[in-house]
């Protein structure tokens, strides 16, 4: 049967460019992609200019925020891009690939697919890293340019240089490339930037496709529903700017991101009975797994007093540390950061360094809050109810201490002052964490006799023929590294999988 | 946001009560802090100035005593907007007097800072520590004037 379009690409963010500009390449392959955010051409200096970060994030029209609760009842904010490009056009523009115990986990629910080994290749072609031209593990040629301003042979500022030595002295060794298998230590990070410009998917990948005529583009569209019939996805019902629409396809692809793929699902009635039921959705297919699973990093920050400004760079610091909470780990479950200082008229400057804790083993769950699909969904992060992830951050900030402690820093660190002397760091780590914004996991990977898996090693959701999800919300767990690489190679693994287009009867 | 603490002033509560029940005197500890003024018997204006990473920004704030239970306790509203990104902070400020042993008074304070709007974003990692650092000097210029007064 003879269909308006072969696949439709539901969420223009990180993963979904990827998927339309690679499932495009073939020219008989007619791909509508459709975005709830706009798509404003040219790139608007907010979203191109990596120094303009903080302000996209702070002021523009391109984010959206979910508020959340821990368990005291306090609230604090999730976020995501809504606009072309998704997280990759307002994120911190940070690109690094999952570790290789992270793709060991994931093997387990995907199979040897899902394997360091089987994917590095992928992870090569994605990336056009010069720097590392002769590297054996990095690519060159591909469409994410990265770039590292600082590296660590570089002169640097006397604080920086403080940061390395005094992490130095406590055993983490000097890591040029974070993007190594199994990173450790102090590393000099690696943007996505071109030219000054920020390379989100919109740009890197999706843009070289534009002019292709078998892609067609929708923004300011949103997928409200789907339309199923047993095991397959008749269409997708739509609100754009000319009112509702229903555009059908062979393939669907849910690129929504890790909120609002299930969000859709639900909305659709793929989820828990429960869940249905009580917002009120006829079931159609009885999937625990939806909207369950959520993982996120969370982060807790502690201040000192500075003797003296920092204005290293607040959106590209230099580096990073790649700690250990717990010196008997194997893999490294921190990041910290040394941030610039907050200044207020009449105080001294106060110097805030963030611990973000790369593991997640509790999980939290996206819920309706309604069947209307303009209302956001309902995010339980489930961050820190395991007690070990409060411990590690708690040994995190012991770690922080030491290190601002240490002579080459003391120069610049004076007393903490959050948490303070005499506060309890448990308490302050359960009332004052927040995330760093790497929401996945609420439609899992698994096989088709894992309940709680949603989608299959080639991303298929179970129990449907033509429908896949192909975004952070596949990620059985959250890798220890920044997501958006990971939504990268996702996008990439689902074009690759999708059926050649079905042979047509042209008119 | 709670935030929550004490402050240790070696002077009588009624001296403690006089300052704190006054803004306008108040604010003088205040660092930062620019043109407060009455508006009326209860409320009061005024704005300060912030600045975090690559942004400077201005809050203005209306505060209204909404309670006062003198000499051991009152309830300020206050409310505040930023110039930045335009959100909205609302709390309550408890603060609780005890005089014990005589001459000592412990001033005990409790807010819930809710925030609107993008704000929210540099919650922990700016506003925690700003109110902080600025309870900090706060307590030390009030023991400053208080103490010394009482000395
Ligand atoms: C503030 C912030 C900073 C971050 N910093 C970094 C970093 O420095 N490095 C890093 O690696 N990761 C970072 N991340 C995480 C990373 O950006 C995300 O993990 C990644 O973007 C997720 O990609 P995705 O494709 O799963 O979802 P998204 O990129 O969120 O894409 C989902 C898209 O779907 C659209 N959409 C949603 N619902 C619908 C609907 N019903 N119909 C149509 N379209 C819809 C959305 O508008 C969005 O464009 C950050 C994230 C945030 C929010």
């Amino acid at each position: 049967m003879s269909r308006a379009y072969d696949l439709i690409v539901v969420g223009g963010g990180t993963a979904g460019c990827v998927v339309a500009a690679r499932a495009s390449e073939d020219p008989a392959r007619r791909v509508l992609l459709v975005e709830a955010g706009p798509d404003p051409q040219p790139v608007p200096g907010v979203i191109a200019d990596p120094k303009r970060q903080s302000e996209v994030v702070l002021e523009s029209p391109y984010v959206r925020m979910y508020d959340t609760e821990r368990a005291d009842g306090s609230s604090f904010p999730l976020l995501s891009g809504r606009v072309m490009g998704g997280g990759s056009a307002v994120n911190n523009l940070v690109v690094v690939r999952p570790m290789r115990a992270d793709f060991d986990t994931w093997a387990a629910y995907g199979g040897p697919a899902w394997s360091y080994d089987a994917l590095l290749p992928m992870m090569r072609a994605i990336e056009d890293d010069p720097e590392f031209a002769d590297s054996p593990i990095h690519g060159t040629g591909g469409p994410l340019r990265l770039q590292r301003g600082y590296r660590l042979s570089d002169p640097a500022d006397p604080p920086v240089k403080a940061l390395i030595q005094a992490a130095a002295d406590l055993g983490l060794p000097e890591c040029p490339d974070l993007n190594v298998p199994e990173p450790f230590g102090i590393c000099a990070s690696p943007y996505n930037i071109r030219d000054g410009v920020r390379q989100s998917t919109a740009v890197a990948y999706l843009d070289p496709a534009r002019p292709r005529p078998n892609l067609e583009i929708r923004a300011d569209t949103s997928a409200t529903r789907l339309i199923l019939d047993g095991r397959r996805v008749q269409g997708v019902e739509l609100a754009g700017p000319d009112g509702p629409d229903v555009v059908e396809a062979d393939e669907v692809v849910l690129a929504a991101g890790a909120y609002h793929s299930p969000q859709l699902l639900l909305l659709s009635g793929i989820g828990p009975e429960d869940e249905l039921r009580r917002v009120g959705i006829p079931m159609h297919r009885h999937m625990p797994g939806v909207g369950a699973n959520h993982r996120d990093h969370a982060v807790v920050y502690v201040t000192f007093q500075g003797t003296t400004e920092l204005r290293e760079d607040y959106v590209i610091p230099k580096v990073r540390l790649i700690a250990r909470s717990n010196p008997s780990l194997a893999v490294p479950d921190l990041h910290v950061f040394m941030r610039p200082s907050i200044r207020m008229p009449g105080l001294p400057p106060m110097l805030p360094v963030s611990i973000h804790l790369l593991e997640h083993r509790s999980a939290g769950r996206v819920t309706l809050a309604s069947q209307d699909p303009d209302d956001l969904p309902i995010v339980r992060t489930g961050l820190l109810e395991d007690e070990r992830d409060v411990r590690a951050l708690v040994d995190g900030i012991g770690l922080v201490a030491r290190l601002a402690s240490h002579p080459a820093l003391a120069e610049f660190y004076g007393p903490m002052i959050m948490p303070a002397v005499g506060d309890d760091w448990e308490d302050h780590v359960r009332t004052t964490y927040e995330t760093y914004h790497h929401g996945t996991g609420t439609c899992r990977l698994g096989p088709a006799d894992d309940p709680g898996a949603v989608v299959g090693p080639d991303l298929r959701v179970h129990g449907f023929d033509n429908l896949r999800v192909a975004d952070a919300s596949v990620l059985p767990t959250v890798p220890h590294a920044n997501t958006n690489l990971a939504a990268i190679l996702v996008g990439e693994i689902a074009a690759r999988a999708l059926p050649a287009p079905a042979a047509r009867l042209e008119s | 946001m709670k935030l929550t603490g004490t402050i240790v002033i070696n002077a009588p509560i009624d001296r403690c009560w006089a300052l704190v029940r006054n803004p306008v005197a108040l604010a003088a500890c205040v660092p930062g802090i620019r043109d407060v003024h009455p508006v009326d018997e209860r409320t009061f204006e005024g704005s300060i100035t912030a600045s975090v990473g690559p942004l400077d920004g201005d809050f203005t704030f209306t505060a209204v005593i909404t309670r006062m239970e003198p000499p051991s306790s009152i309830d300020v509203e206050v409310t505040g907007l930023d110039s930045v990104t335009k959100s909205r902070l609302e709390t309550t400020v408890t603060a609780t007097l005890l005089e014990d042993p005589p001459g000592t008074t412990t001033l005990a304070y409790r807010a819930e800072v809710r925030v609107k709007g993008r704000l929210a974003i540099l919650g922990e990692m700016v506003l925690r520590a700003t109110a902080t650092m600025m309870v900090n000097q706060v307590a030390g210029c009030l023991r400053s004037r208080l103490e010394a007064a009482s000395s």
